[in-house]
């Protein structure tokens, strides 16, 4: 009876990868169309307060952003602090010349919007003083940036 | 000579690399969608006209936020469930009725001849100061009721009292959270109104209007914001 017989010892076959790059760029496709660039690195902390009237913005190149919130590094201290680009603002007032800075070829303050990214947590007064200053330049169209859903 | 055998890629590497990729992805993008609600700041007057018109109140919603996030709507203390309500009034309670006593805004019949009459008025005033914007924005105004009324088959319309105006105030405690939670309870009435206008209308599904995009529909979205108007004005910061 030699049919059953096990002939020494046999190798374990190496489990098959050949399948593995598929499987990966699967899922690199699928980061690459569900996500979106950063912008910025972040220097403040930003909740996002919730708004189910927000829409899209559809345009990101008409667009610059405005980050306040409460400053990530201890250092900066514990009052809301506006962030521009990577930088944190000294103060309010530096928000119109930034905005002129920010002007494109053929796009003044007026045509690209300002979107707010501001933490539910700030108080309306550093909002406000921000506000006052991109009126002093006619950079009018703002959007109040806000999470869909919870 | 005996053909060569090409010999086989070797793809093991692939996995190694499209992880990399993976990673940079992973690390350099985040998930979330930019939205927001989107808001036009009242143009900045060099020499602001002065206040001698008499401001009837009801044509006024004054909503105000203090610093402990309480909201007072015309010296009422309410909670911001109850403020959609509030502002739905504001928008629809007379819009049917002449001269009611409800004390919220009334609403006024615009037909042709006073689109004509209002556009010669603006006309004659933006030549005498062409510098002069809120002339400038009034007579474009004007020419695009004129427009409407002329597309309607009633051509005429009802608008709401030209004074009429949401008020907010704030105090400088009044946090952003909330803020934003009054825009987006006004944003959902005056949206809801939209919708049944465009129905109404038969100008198709409101947030299917791309009046960025299409011309057309940014004539419509222009005839949507005289018929339901959003019209907020925020006062100076207290303390």
């Amino acid at each position: 009876m030699s049919k059953f017989k096990k002939d020494g010892k046999k190798d374990i076959p190496g489990v098959n990868t050949s399948a593995l790059p598929d499987i990966i760029f699967m899922l690199l496709f699928f980061f690459m169309v569900a996500t979106t660039m950063k912008e910025v690195e972040m220097q403040v902390d930003i909740t996002k307060p919730v708004a189910d009237q927000a829409l899209p913005i559809e345009n990101k190149d008409m667009v610059d952003f405005i980050y306040i919130g409460f400053p990530i590094d201890n250092d900066a201290g514990t009052q809301p602090r506006i962030q521009l680009d990577d930088r944190l603002a000294n103060s309010y007032l530096d928000v119109s010349s930034w905005k002129r800075m920010k002007e494109r070829e053929g796009l003044t303050a007026f045509d690209i919007v300002t979107s707010l990214k501001v933490d539910k947590g700030v108080g309306m007064r550093i909002v406000s003083d921000v506000k006052e200053q991109l009126r002093d330049i006619d950079a009018l169209k703002i959007n109040y940036s806000a999470n869909q859903t919870e | 000579m005996a053909r060569r055998e090409v010999g086989e890629i070797n793809a093991g590497s692939m996995a190694d690399i499209a992880f990399l990729l993976l990673i940079f992805f992973l690390v350099t993008t985040t998930m979330e969608v930019d939205a927001g609600i989107a808001r036009q700041l009242p143009i900045k007057l060099d020499n602001p006209p002065e206040q001698d018109i008499e401001i009837n109140m009801r044509n006024v919603l004054e909503i105000m936020a203090n610093s402990n996030d309480e909201l007072l709507v015309e010296n009422d203390f309410i909670e911001i469930d109850d403020l959609q309500e509030i502002v739905m009034d504001f928008y629809t309670v007379n819009i049917d009725q002449k001269d009611s006593d409800i004390s919220m805004p009334n609403y006024v019949t615009i037909n042709e001849s006073i689109c004509q009459e209002q556009i010669t008025f603006f006309t004659e005033k933006s030549q005498e100061e062409p510098d002069n914007k809120l002339y400038e924005s009034e007579l474009n105004k004007w020419k695009t009721k004129l427009e409407l009324c002329q597309a309607l088959p009633t051509k005429s319309y009802k608008e709401i009292n030209k004074q009429a105006v949401i008020q907010l105030k704030n105090q400088s405690g009044t946090s952003y959270g909330l803020y934003i939670e009054i825009h987006n309870i006004i944003q959902r009435v005056v949206n809801q109104l939209r919708v049944a206008k465009c129905e109404e209308m038969g100008w198709g599904n409101y947030f299917e209007l791309k009046p960025e995009i299409n011309e057309e529909d940014a004539i419509i979205m222009d005839r949507l914001k005289i018929l339901v108007p959003e019209r907020i004005i925020e006062s100076k910061i207290q303390n």
